[in-house]
């Protein structure tokens, strides 16, 4: 029996140790992302961009001789999925920062359980609600690498204002934090500066058919309309208002970023959207074109957005260690890092960053079109 | 005028429904179970038809005919997998019911297999709209109506015509004396299938090009159940009553009291429709649902 104990005991200190010597080595990176599910689009992107980034750092000798090891979980754009990847991310696999996740929604559902650890999570999520408590101090491990929800709608909003259009309609999703928390601002910002909105209406993710919901704000003869909505449902009202005979033009968010050019199925003319990336900038377009030589897709903004916060945890890696605090306190003092998405300074009150450019696009036909940069403040 | 607008856009998503309560009917007539493999027949079929249609070019009607043509093959294998032995057995209506969730859980896991759980679009087959007085009809309405609606008055043909379709309703009303009268009862049940699966592969078609496809494409079965319920379970030309009806009122409740709380009504009529007129609109009063 004692020989038997002796055994397991000895397998037990064996495993420990090769763990150790093993953890030694690597660094273990959670990218939490939309595999599958309504999202996936955005979801396959980031980790692209994120796995991108990694293969250039570990090709470049890693963070302090270390490799990184990239851990990919599929959040499925379900909440329970995604703090069940979360919690097994945090108490299995030990990662030391989690990239992700690109969606509110699941951002929301996980901010609260994350204050229970120590491990940074360095995402996309726009809603300013996944980073800032009720209280209005932030949540301790949650960040955010583009302009807030705020930023991003006021953008759009003064665009469409300043470019003459001024009387709106608002569809938006009233059980989604993404379109919720953009509605509002933008609906702020046209009235405040002179517009009009004409008609607001909602529905729920298990709406499919929208002519009914759509025909209202055909009816007010609006000169455009506001879509904060994820690429599935924009694609349908864009369709299905299309269908009903309207021709004014329709204000999107990152949403209608490409690839919904190709997913939409026929020319997008009228349709305006905000962006992370300007392709006409050099480094933009070299990254662009190095991967489609090398894997074929065409590269989006989440692709990019991944890539710079891959590299943001890379400098924080390399200077305070992989200690949850030390990544904490060097993610609150990121400033002025010169991304493919612009120069990022977080704002330490918010975990957001300040200042960040973003650029509103539309389309001819099915290319996409640079109309002008605006600085998000 | 938009209260016109709101019935025309109701019909036309109750011709949709239409196909889809007809499938679930046919079989609810026959086997006097309520097939929930149905949807995700519709979605099978329907990207079927889409891949298909991709890889060849192919217009609105080959697409049709080849997302029928598998919705038909693979009603028919589904018949012999998981129906034909129970029918044999003579046991439970029961055992339909759980192997036809078994059935719709084995086709939505290969189209997610297959395509992942991401959504697709199909290409845009029509064009621009028909304004009329004031009235707004997408072509892809008018098209997908009268297409729904000559498949449905052939199939009621075919059911009240011919000799299959008589065959179909003896052994829907009894299959022990319609096989002791000569007829070939699993041939006019495999019919039934064929049939439903063709109604399936064209909804699903139509379900696509209006919502986009994505594999729980075939939850909007749920629409064709509570269509037949109010229409009358296993009554065809119910089915089709149901269905515009629900159509209808879906779109007027979504107009009035908003997109969140018409789902709400939607299954309050139903309700009230079990309670007070359980046979539904036309149907018989049926005491074996399942």
């Amino acid at each position: 029996m004692k020989k038997v104990l002796s055994l397991i005991l000895m397998l037990a200190m064996l495993t420990s140790v090769t763990a150790a010597l093993a953890e030694g080595e690597t660094i273990n990176v959670g990218c939490l992302q939309d595999i599958s599910g309504p999202t996936s689009s955005l979801g396959n992107m980031a980790t692209a961009g994120v796995q991108w980034a990694v293969d250039e750092i570990n090709a470049a000798g890693g963070v302090n001789g270390k490799m990184i090891n990239l851990i990919v979980y599929d959040t499925k754009a379900d909440v329970t999925e995604a703090i069940n990847a979360y919690t097994r991310a945090v108490t299995s696999d030990n990662v030391s920062a989690i990239v992700g996740p690109p969606i509110a929604n699941i951002a929301l559902a996980i901010a609260p359980e994350s204050e229970n650890n120590d491990v940074q999570i360095l995402g996309f999520a726009i809603d300013s609600k996944c980073q800032i408590k009720p209280d209005g101090t932030p949540y301790k491990n949650m960040f955010d690498f583009q302009p807030s929800a705020a930023q991003q709608a006021t953008i759009m909003a003064k665009y469409a204002l300043k470019n003459g259009f001024s009387k709106f309609g608002v569809i938006y999703n009233e059980g989604n934090a993404y379109s919720v928390s953009l509605q509002a601002p933008f609906i702020d910002t046209v009235t405040a500066n002179g517009g009009e909105v004409a008609k607001v209406v909602t529905y729920t993710s298990n709406d499919k058919d929208f002519k009914t919901l759509l025909q209202p704000i055909v009816s007010a003869d609006v000169d455009a309309v506001f879509v904060p909505n994820y690429t599935q449902e924009l694609i349908l009202i864009a369709q299905q208002i299309r269908a009903l005979g309207y021709e004014g033009s329709l204000i999107c968010g990152l949403d209608a970023c490409p690839p919904f050019n190709t997913l939409f199925g026929e020319d997008c003319d009228g349709i305006y959207f905000i962006n992370n990336i300007d392709g006409t900038e050099a480094n933009v377009q070299a990254m662009l074109a190095a991967v489609k030589e090398k894997t074929g897709i065409d590269a989006t903004n989440k692709f990019f957005l991944g890539y710079d916060v891959a590299n943001i945890l890379k400098g924080i890696f390399e200077t305070v260690g992989t200690n949850p605090v030390g990544v904490r306190n060097a993610a609150e003092q990121v400033t002025n890092y010169a991304g493919l998405t612009g120069n990022i300074t977080i704002d330490p009150a918010t975990h957001m960053p300040k200042g960040l450019e973003m650029v509103m696009f539309t389309y001819q036909g099915t290319t996409p079109v640079m109309l002008e940069r605006y600085s998000a403040e | 005028m938009q209260i016109l607008q709101y019935v025309i856009n109701g019909i036309a998503l109750g011709s949709v429904y239409a196909l889809i309560s007809t499938g679930f009917s046919l079989i609810f007539n026959v086997l006097k179970f309520s097939n929930f493999s149905h949807g995700a027949l519709m979605t099978f079929s329907a990207f079927t038809g889409y891949f298909v249609a991709a890889a060849n070019g192919w217009g609105l009607v080959p697409t049709i005919l080849a997302a029928a043509a598998t919705g038909s093959l693979v009603a028919l294998a589904g018949e012999f997998v998981a129906f034909r032995r129970i029918l044999i057995r003579n046991t439970s209506p029961i055992y339909f019911f759980v192997s036809s969730i078994t059935l719709g859980t084995l086709f939505e896991g290969i189209v997610v297999l297959q395509v992942g759980a991401n959504f697709y679009n199909y290409p845009r087959f029509f064009g621009k709209p028909l304004k009329l007085a004031g009235l707004v009809i997408s072509q892809s309405d008018i098209i997908i109506f009268c297409i729904s609606a000559f498949v449905l008055v052939v199939l009621a043909l075919v059911i009240q015509k011919t000799r299959l379709g008589r065959a179909l309703r003896s052994v829907s009303f009894d299959r022990d004396t319609a096989s002791l009268m000569g007829i070939d009862v699993t041939r006019s049940i495999q019919f039934a299938f064929i049939i439903s699966g063709a109604l399936a592969g064209l909804a699903g078609v139509f379900l696509g090009i209006n919502y986009t496809l994505y594999p729980t494409l075939g939850s909007l079965v749920v629409k064709g159940f509570i269509a037949s319920v109010i229409g009358g379970l296993g009554s065809l030309p119910g089915a089709v009553i149901g269905a515009m009806l629900l159509g209808i009122v879906e779109t007027t409740l979504i107009s009035t009291i908003g997109s969140g709380y018409a789902p709400v009504f939607t299954f309050l009529i139903m309700l009230v429709f079990l309670l007070v007129r359980p046979r539904g609109i036309a149907g018989s009063n049926i005491q074996e649902k399942a």
